[in-house]
Formats: structure tokens, sequence, C-alpha cells
């Protein structure tokens, strides 16, 4: 924790008037190797059943396969939902990773499992990905590092509160101007309004006066006072989060809906110089009436939405840059249940992964012939925790001095995918 | 009643370290002199030196062959201690094709002989050459049968000398020497076969042989490690200061007082002064109550003249409701209480695991007892039926409550948890909830840093087996009548959770089937080991926790009340005596062990008593320091010769901003009402919620104190700045809404006597002639006084001295 503190002070003294080009600079030829990465997690919470998705089994028993067929990809074999056509003829573009096993069907369990490719344990509290991101790849000083959409997913573990997200506390939704918790300057506050308050603050906050730099508190308050302040004023950070740039055609090429505009706004932020959005997509917990859940609304969403994401992303030159994972925290059992749906089920899930190094177009690990469980050992969450920071330009086998008194390794157990990456 | 008891062994001793004057004899040379010559006749010994030779020279380290997975296809275990496990890794055939690890025929032709000295070719480097000491030695062994020693040689301690350093100027040296005292009564100088360590190498390091160089001014302490011992000694070096002048230390002068000093006056570090009285107000206003001091009352004490009002004040804060409020989310903190991990009904029975706590504090129950009533915690009492304990359980969520869960006598939450079920698991919570220290790396290999061996942990996990929760064999039909009853449906014979949904029927008075938390016999007698403090004989029907419970109110337990006083300790200070104030274990040595011995047994001594213990620290000269450095103590973090500035606690920051804002009416209820302060009733109710996380509120998932995090961040400057909360708090606040009402009927007070009630409010001190002069200019530059108002209130508590314990 020392070391890291030491290091943000290192940025921080940089100063506040620094542009991001400015800070690369620096950031580089201090020989800080900046990566230039950004990263995307889309987390479809409640567990999204694999077998109506990206891992059909047209062949096995009706009790299984179930309702969906699945259609043909632009990628030569691969074969998803037929609810997900946009995606399906963009298949070049991502890699679906089928047979991610392991063992843990509580939602909490298995969400902290993905979300840090640690097994959870009472004895570490292990980082969410975005915040070792936000440690090694920090944001222009008058931007968040980390955001996460409405709430976060998990948090900054041991790496301590400073790497956590700012989250927006609600989605942007469509025709309603969005507040952006902590961040939106509201109704009754202008920014002029605020800069007077600023500046009178500057002049009353004077207790420690001679003594700015004596302890790391006082330090540390005055710095991330003026940050915080970069952020709020910033007509950068401001127009980031507005989503009334936006022509009509980006807004309706996303969707209207909820997850459509969270999208967007999670493109906008990774423009803007974020580098690591959340974005939830949730309701896959289909216990019951499974197939009209996801037939007639959260697979056309996330077809429409994620589709338009890569697009736009391609279409700027910035999916190289960018590393995009798309997962649950588990897959669903392969038996449908007497109420239409299906339950929690870990043995077997899958993922997606786009943008950075991913060679898309491909289908890496696959399961048995009612996916059930991974032919052959498998992948597990740590395998796709490794592949994802490795395609961030993150090193897996990174260790932090965490407080718990020896070090840690980032991702202990888990390998990065052979063949997944260029 | 229970029958075992505790045998006292002498392993007691190993975590200490004795100092010279015994009269044994002179200790055996040391190796590096014994095997200076390939002809030496002495055979060398594994576990005394082959296993310690291989650990000073990194072969155990984890990025070598320590590493769980190995390296070159050889592996020991972590850290040495394992000798099974390393002999066979040595003797066994290498895969390599160059040779034999250990070559009995032709020693010189062995691979631990011919890699580390280069003469092939070693990922890891040279570590000796071929006619060094190290070499001859390994090759000695080889040649004389490569052997296991005698099974388990207990050490009995290491002796360190010199007992302290204390170094005058940059780059003096020292040399250590560490004599191994073996039960047999064997004496070895084994300095060439420890490793060693400092704490601090801006102090002094240590290099590979035991020579210590002095680089900075300060103190801290330099480490050796030899088999399972470990020895510790401390290195100081005055400043240099032409200025100091040392601190008398006459007969009044508290104990805390007297160490702090003393160590002070050896370190040439001159104290600050003490700090002001709206100062202390403040602090221990926070500290003590986790309640900032209401304008009123910042204006009584500074108007008071008596000589003894802090004492008198810190008597009254230790008897305010709000004291037992905060400092039952302190204990929470230390003992785990987490609304995820309950086994049912998280938020209720988190809330219920508070309020007992509370209650207890309010008493001032004794800490050894209140601890008795968590651990020996049993779900019902011998005398009552399942079904009246349904009844009596169900009662406390009635909305006319039959019975409050706070007068239990038995707090049992803390055993249910579902991270209370493994075993292995509940050792280590117990293990650092009540004792201060981390088990867990021996789970997994030897402890780097304390005594503990896997063997230990084992032991004092099987303690915890025979814990259950569920429904006893007998009581299943009574069980199940009651589940039929509520229609629950069923899992095993061990019960089901209550679930949220039943909150409702509870409250209209429904009688619930609960699991209960009771004692299964274990399988057989057995006798344990008590982390190496002798052994205990655990029979069939044995209450394990009693052992267990019996030793820790020793009073020479070493862990029990250090870890409490500690942890309480550093709860008024940026660290503790021991920091982390955790991780008790002897290669973290306290920074003023006298002073933590006399604070323990004391506090023992004392009966305990909680109350007694905050008034030691807090009216104490070390605690009411200014933070103001003097002429030299700028740099010291350690040695408490002044305050420095700490963060205000999550909890603290959520009510103090509603006390800064409240209508003048409600100042003093908003202050003293604990069902809406987050420190009082609403503690388990607003955890996990964003202010909280954003302000580091535990989750107390994990075992460590850090959990707490009170570092500031960006995200709480962002929440501070223009959060929907501060917002609506300045909005809606009562205060201003005053302001405007006056303001229209034309009878408002002076802007000056509203800027003096926001200082006071908000930073707890008048404000200075500049400071109003300013705030009355910004006042009325603004579009109202009200709003002109919102936005200075909005500035103090943005200001560093508003989150700041100063």
């Amino acid at each position: 924790m020392t070391i890291s503190r030491r290091r943000l002070l290192q940025v921080g003294s940089l100063g506040a008037s620094l542009t991001l080009s400015d800070y690369l600079r620096i950031a580089s030829a201090n020989g800080a190797v900046d990566s230039g990465r950004s990263a995307v997690l889309v987390f479809l919470g409640g567990g999204p059943s694999h077998l109506d998705t990206f891992d059909m089994k047209p062949n096995a028993p009706a009790e299984y396969r179930g309702q969906f067929k699945p259609i043909q990809t632009a990628a030569p074999g691969v074969r998803i939902c037929e609810h997900l056509p946009k995606l399906a003829s963009r298949a070049d573009q991502y890699a679906v990773i089928r047979g991610i096993t392991h063992s843990l069907a509580d939602h909490g369990l298995g969400t902290r499992y993905l979300m840090t490719g640690n097994l959870p344990t009472p004895v570490v509290d292990y980082p969410m990905y975005g915040s070792v991101v936000s440690k090694e790849f920090p944001a222009a000083p008058e931007l968040p590092s980390f955001v996460s959409i409405e709430r976060p997913v998990e948090g900054p573990g041991y790496l301590g509160a400073e790497y956590g997200p700012l989250s927006t506390g609600e989605k942007p939704r469509y025709g309603q101007p969005f507040r952006v918790r902590g961040i939106t300057l509201d109704g009754t506050m202008t920014l002029d309004r605020y800069r007077r308050r600023r500046s009178f603050l500057k002049d009353i906050d004077t207790a420690f006066a001679g003594y700015e730099q004596l302890d790391e508190s006082v330090r540390s308050l005055d710095r991330f006072s003026g940050q915080a302040f970069q952020i709020i004023s910033s007509p950068k950070a401001r127009a980031a989060f507005d989503l009334s740039h936006e022509t009509d055609r980006e807004v309706d090429r996303f969707g209207r809906h909820e997850f459509g505009q969270s999208m967007l706004l999670t493109t906008r932020l990774i423009e803007a110089g974020v580098r690591f959005v959340t974005v939830l997509l949730e309701g896959w917990d289909t216990h019951q009436d499974n197939f009209n859940q996801l037939g007639r609304e959260l697979l056309p969403n996330l077809d429409q939405s994620l589709a338009a994401m890569l697009d736009r992303f391609s279409e700027q030159g910035r999916l190289d840059s960018t590393a995009v994972l798309v997962t649950g925290e588990f897959g669903r059992t392969p038996k449908i249940n007497n109420n239409a749906g299906r339950d929690h089920w870990a043995r077997a899930m899958c993922s997606l992964m786009a943008g950075g190094n991913v060679r898309g177009g491909q289908t890496l690990g696959e399961t048995d012939d009612k996916a059930q469980g991974p032919e052959g050992d498998g992948f597990t969450p740590d395998d796709l925790a490794a592949s994802f920071f490795q395609n961030i330009g993150i090193d897996p086998k990174t260790e932090y001095q965490a407080n718990v008194g020896r070090p840690i390794t980032l991702i202990r157990d888990g390998a990065t995918i052979p063949g997944l990456l260029a | 009643m229970y029958a075992s008891a505790v045998k006292p062994g002498l392993v007691f001793l190993l975590s200490l370290v004795t100092f010279g004057g015994s009269a044994d004899a002179e200790p055996l040379p040391p190796a590096n002199q014994r095997f200076q010559s390939a002809e030496t006749e002495e055979v060398p010994e594994f576990q005394r030196h082959v296993v310690p030779l291989l650990g000073r020279l990194g072969c155990n380290g984890r990025n070598c062959h320590g590493s769980f997975q190995g390296r070159g296809d050889f592996r020991l275990s972590l850290f040495g201690y394992d000798f099974e496990m390393d002999h066979e890794g040595l003797v066994a055939d290498a895969s390599d094709s160059v040779g034999k690890r250990i070559d009995q025929s032709e020693p010189a032709n062995s691979l631990i002989l011919r890699k580390p000295s280069l003469e092939i070719d070693h990922e890891g480097g040279r570590r000796f050459t071929q006619n060094s000491w190290e070499y001859h030695l390994l090759h000695r062994w080889i040649k004389t049968g490569a052997k296991k020693s005698a099974p388990s040689q207990e050490l009995l301690r290491l002796e360190v000398q010199p007992k302290e350093m204390l170094f005058s100027q940059q780059n003096q040296t020292s040399q250590l020497q560490v004599v191994a005292v073996w039960q047999n009564g064997d004496r070895e100088d084994v300095t060439p076969l420890c490793r060693f360590r400092t704490n601090d190498d801006s102090v002094a390091v240590v290099d590979r042989n035991g020579e210590v160089t002095s680089t900075g001014e300060g103190d801290t302490h330099v480490i050796a490690f030899y088999d399972n011992g470990i020895g510790s000694v401390p290195v100081m070096r005055a400043q240099t200061s032409s200025r100091f002048v040392p601190v008398e230390i006459g007969p009044e002068m508290a104990p805390i007082d007297r160490f702090v000093v003393t160590k002070l006056n050896k370190l040439n570090i001159t104290p600050s002064q003490q700090c002001t009285d709206s100062e202390f107000l403040r602090r221990a206003s926070i500290d003590l109550t986790g309640t900032l001091p209401t304008s009123q009352e910042v204006r009584e004490f500074l108007a008071d003249t008596d000589r003894d009002k802090r004492l008198r004040k810190i008597d009254e804060l230790l008897s305010r409701p709000a004291y037992a409020a905060w400092w039952a989310n302190k204990l929470c903190d230390f003992t785990g209480c987490n609304p995820q991990q309950q086994a049912e009904l998280g938020q209720e029975l988190s809330v219920q695991w508070y309020g007992w706590i509370k209650t207890r504090l309010d008493e001032n129950l004794p800490y050894d007892e209140l601890v008795r009533k968590v651990v020996l915690a049993r779900g019902r009492s011998p005398q009552q039926s399942y079904e009246e304990f349904a009844r009596e359980t169900s009662g406390y969520f009635r909305d006319d409550p039959s019975a409050q869960f706070s007068d239990r006598e038995t707090m049992p939450h803390y055993w249910t948890r579902r991270s209370m079920q493994k075993p292995e698991q509940a050792a280590e919570a117990f293990a650092h909830n009540f004792l201060g220290i981390r088990l867990q790396c021996a789970q997994c290999h030897k402890h780097p840093f304390a005594a503990w061996t896997q063997n230990d942990y084992r032991n004092f996990s099987r303690f915890f087996e025979n814990v259950t929760f569920g429904i006893r064999p007998e009581d299943r039909d009574a069980y199940q009548r009651i589940a039929k009853r509520v229609g629950m449906s069923l899992r095993g014979d061990e019960g089901s959770p209550i679930r949220n949904d039943a909150l409702r029927k509870l409250s209209a008075g429904t009688v619930y089937p609960w699991r209960e938390l009771y004692i299964k016999q274990r399988s057989e007698a057995e006798e344990l080991n008590l982390l190496r403090s002798g052994t205990v004989e655990l029979r069939r029907e044995t209450d394990p926790r009693q052992p267990i419970m019996d030793w820790m109110r020793d009073p020479n337990n070493p862990w029990f009340a250090k870890a409490f006083v500690n942890r309480v300790w550093a709860s008024y200070f940026q660290n503790g005596i021991v920091d982390p104030p955790d991780d008790l274990n002897p290669a973290n040595p306290p920074t003023h062990p006298e002073l933590l011995a006399w604070l323990s047994n004391s506090f023992v001594e004392n009966g305990y008593d909680i109350k007694w213990l905050h008034r030691q620290i807090v009216s104490s000269d070390t605690y009411q320091r200014s933070w103001r450095p003097s002429h030299n103590n700028r740099e010291d973090q350690k040695n408490f010769s002044r305050q420095i500035p700490r963060r205000m606690p999550a909890e603290v920051v959520y009510d103090s901003v509603k006390q800064v804002v409240a209508a003048s009416d409600q100042a003093e209820e908003v202050r003293a009402d604990l069902t809406r302060r987050a420190s009082g009733h609403l503690s388990m109710r607003l955890a996990g919620t964003y202010a909280m996380r954003v302000f580091g509120k535990p989750e107390r998932a994990v075992n460590c104190d850090c959990e707490r995090n009170n570092h500031p961040t960006l995200l709480q400057a962002v929440f501070l700045q223009n959060d929907p909360i501060i917002e609506q708090r300045l909005e809606n606040s009562g205060w201003v809404q005053e302001m405007k009402d006056q303001e229209a009927e034309g009878n408002l007070q002076s802007h000056r006597k509203l800027v003096s009630e926001a200082w006071l409010r908000a930073l707890g001190r008048p404000a200075n002639r500049s400071e109003i002069e300013q705030s009355v200019q910004f006042v009325q530059q603004a579009e109202s006084v009200a709003a002109g108002m919102q936005d200075l209130l909005w500035s103090l508590l943005n200001t560093k001295e508003f989150l700041l314990i100063k």
C-alpha cells in the first residue's frame, strides 16, 4: 500500500493543468509503460443461460436444448442464438469462450469470483478488475479512472478505497436529463456558484497553513479536493457524461432502452479517456419463464447495444485499444425445470471477449453434448481473468503488497487462454 | 461441566527472547568457523544446520524452490520447517539429466553443490563458492550419509546480543550474535545460519551476516530468524539537536506519559505542546462518542475555568449513551459483525448483534465477561425446551417484542455466521478477533514471522469441529411440527434458514422454527495443543471453547488483553503500539514494550474495566498533545510525540454533516437521538450503503482491521463537494430554513453571530477575526443571507479541518 500511495502522489504532483496527452507523454518518459488501453466490462447479472445464448446444443433432447434455434454467423463454424442476429453478423469481432467452469452457484460468491479472478476467501479481499486498471493506468486528472454505471460490481479490495469506482447512482434513461452522482451539477447548483464556494473554501481552509506537506492525511485531502473540483467543473468530464451531445441516429443505434443508453454512455466515457467502465444488464436469473424473458427483451437489447458499441469503437479505430469482456457469474441448468426456467449452474458457463488483441471469429473451449460441463478441463474464472488482464496490458502475475502481510499475485491460479489473443 | 485444564508448557517461552545472565556453558562456535576447512570431522545436522543454511541462502524462498510449484523440478517447504518434505526433496532423483541432486558416492557431483556454486548453470545464480564454509558444510552432510535429523527437536529460544543498539552517527555498525538454545541444553552460536531483516531501512540495515549499519535517525528493530525461533533487537539513533532539553519525569507523571517520554528522551525528541481546549473537546468527543460537540457545549467548555475540566469532560463523555453506541461499532469491527455473512435474516441479526454489544458497553461489563458471553454462547439455556427456544427467538421480532435480544445472556450470532462453519475458518477468525494474531499463513506453510507451524494451525482448528449450528437430533420432531405450521420447506436434517419473507409473520407473532447453536459430541476424546501454550484434553462432551476461554482469562495469557488494549490505543492515535494492531507477532515488536505490558497488565488488574482503559489513554498528556510539531518532531511517526491528524470514521462523517445543518432547536436532539445516528441504531442498517462504502466503513468480510479505511480518497472529495446527499442536507437544512423565515420576517440575527455559530458547529472552535470578516463579506455577496450561509456551510464541510481529527 505504501508503494501505491507514493506512486499516486507522484502522479498527483504532476500538477493540475496537464492534458491527457501531456500526462501520457510524461508517464512514458518516466518509463511507466502505458499501454493506452481502456476496458469495458458488461456484466450480465443473474447468470445468463449459456445454452440459450452462445453455447447452444441443438442436438440435445428437447428438455435441454430449449426452444431457441442457432443461426450461422459471419465466422465459419460459429453458431449462436437466433435472437442475436446483429452479433451474429459481427462474429469476426469477438471470441466466444465456452466451457468455463467453477463451483460457486451463489450470486454473491459467483460474482466475486468472476469479477476478481480469485476464489473468494475470508482471508483476502481481492480487487475488482477496474480497480487494478485504475491503479495501473490512472486517467488524466480531470477524469475519473474507473466508472461504474448505476452501481459498482465488486470493490477495490486490498488495493484500498482510492481505487474504487465512481458510480453514477442511476442508469441514463432516454429522454430524461442524466444526473451522475457527484459529477453533475444539479439544477440549483450552477458552475458559477460552485466556483464561488470553492474559492471561498480556499480562503478559509487555512488551519494547516505552513504544514500542508507534513502529514499524509493533510496532503491527500488537498490533492483529492483539487482533483474532485477539476472533475466536477471540467467541461470535458461533464461532456463525457452528457448524452445530449449524441445524435438521434446514435441514440437509436444503441437503443432507447436503459441498457442501450448505458452502453452509449460507456462508449462516450471510454472515448473521453476513462480507463475502465462497468455496465450492468440484469435479469438473467431466469428460474421461471426463461425463454420469454430472454427472447423478448434481454437478448434483443444485448444484441443491439453490444453490436452498436463494437461498431462505434471500430469506426473510430478504438477497438484495438479497448478490451471488452461480457460475462455473468455462472451458467444455468441444462435441463429445463417445471416452470420453463433454468436454475443456477456453475459447472458450465460462457463469456465473450473483444477488442485489444483478441482474435475474433472463433470459439475457445467446448462443453459436452448437453452443455453440462466442459470437455476436458475447461477454463476457470481465473483463466478468464488472466486473459482479460493480459489483453488490457497488465501482467496477471503482477504482485501487490497487500495489507495482509504477504505479497499477493494478482491472478494466482489462472493462465491466459491459449489461442485467444494475437 | 467441562473437564479439562490447560497444562502449562515450556513452549510459552518460545515467543520470548531472553538475554544473557545465564551461567550456561560457552556456546558452540559458529558454523562458518567450524566448517571453514574442508578437513573438519564434524557431522552437520539436517534440522540445525542444513535447513537453516538453505533458508539463509534463499533456497526455500517464495520465488525459488519454496514456491508451491517448486523451481526446476525441485521444491522445498516455504520458509522451511517441513523436514520430512525437505529431506525427501533433496534425496529424490532429479529429473535433470546432468546428475543427481545428492550423490553420496561422489558428493562433489551433487547438484546441490554444483548448481549453487555455478559449476553448472543455475537460474538462481551463485549462492556460494567451492571453498566456502557453506560448501564444506553441505559436502560433509552428504558425505556422512545425508541423514535426516532425529524427530522434532525443540528449539527453546534464541538469545540475541546486544540487547539494544544505540547509534550516534551515520554508517556506524554493530554486530549481532545469535545463540540457539535447544531443549536438551545444547547451545550453539547460529549467527551465520540466521536470516536477518530490518523493520525500517531508513533507520538501519542489516546484512546477511548480522552486521547492522545505522542509516538514519529514529528507531526500529532488526529481526533474526532461525529454525522456529525469532529474536528482535531495538535499534535507535537519537536526533542531533542542539536545542533538545529532556523532559523531566516527575513522580506526578501518569504511567503512560512516563513510558512515552522516557523513550522520547532517549531519542532526543521534544514532544509537542498540549492541544488547545477546543481541540481537546472535539478530539475527545469524536474518539469517545463518535460525535461532534454542540456549539453550546464548546462555549461552555471554553468558559469553564476549572483546572480539572478535561478530566470532568472525559467522565461525562464516558457516561453518555453515545459512548456505548460508538464503541459498539468498534467492537463489531473487532468481532466481524457482517449482514452478508449471517446465516439468515442478515440485516436483522446484525442489528441484534450491534445492539447486544451496545447494551453491554452501556453496563460497562468487563471485557473478559463480554467476550465470555460471545465465546461460550449457545442457542438456548439448559432448562429451555426447543419449543420455548423457538418462541423466545421469534419473540424478538414481534411488533410488541415479548423478549429483547439485547437482554440475552449470550450472543450466539458470532458463531452462526456462514463464515464460521468450517473449523479452519473459525480458528483463523477467532485468533484474529480475540488474540490479534494472524494464523492463516500456517495453513499452507510455516509462518514466516511467527512460531506457528502447520501442526499448530491444524490442532487449533480442531477445537472448533463440534461447534454446530442446526437442529439437535432429539429436537427434529419438534422442529418439523413448527416448520409445518408455517409452511417451510426443509432441507436435510440440519434445518433451513428463515427467509426474509417470514419477517411480516414474525412481527405479527407467528413462531418460526429456528436453528440453534449447540455443541455436538466429539467422536472421541482427544488431546490438542492450544497454540503452543500447553495441551488440552477434550472429552467427548466438553465444550471445546471453555478451555480456550479459561486460557484467555489467565492473567499470563500473552495475547488476550494485549490485543484489546492495543486495538483501543490504535483508535486514539495514527498507530497501535504494535502496528498493524491486529498483527501481534515476535517479528513485529511493539514500539513501547513496557507501555504495552503495563497497559495490559493494569487492564487485567482493574478487572478488564473498559472505561478505565479509555480514561487512562484520553487523560494522558500523550493523547492530549497538539498536532503542531515541536522544533524537532516533524519526522516522528511512531513515538506519539504529537497527535497526527486522522480522518473521521465513516459513521462520524455522516452524523456530523447532519449535526452541522440541524435547526437550532433540533441540534441537541440530532446529537443525542441515537436511533437516527449512523454510529447508533442505524449502524448496521446503513452498512454497505454508498456513503458508508465511500468513507471506508468496513464490510467485516475478512480478518483484517485494515478493512476500516480512514484514508482520504478522491471519491470522498467528490461526495463532500457534490453528492446529492450533501446537497439535500444543505437544501433541507433546518437551520438555513430558520434563516430564510427570519429573513422574511426581518428579524434575522447578525451575520457575525451566524458565522460564529457555523464555525462552532462544524469546527468546534470560535472563528478568528479575519475568518469572521471574510465570511461576513462572502455571505453579504450572495443573493440572500440564507443562500450565502448555505454556501458557507458547504465550504466548512469541505475544509480539511472539518474532516480531520486534529
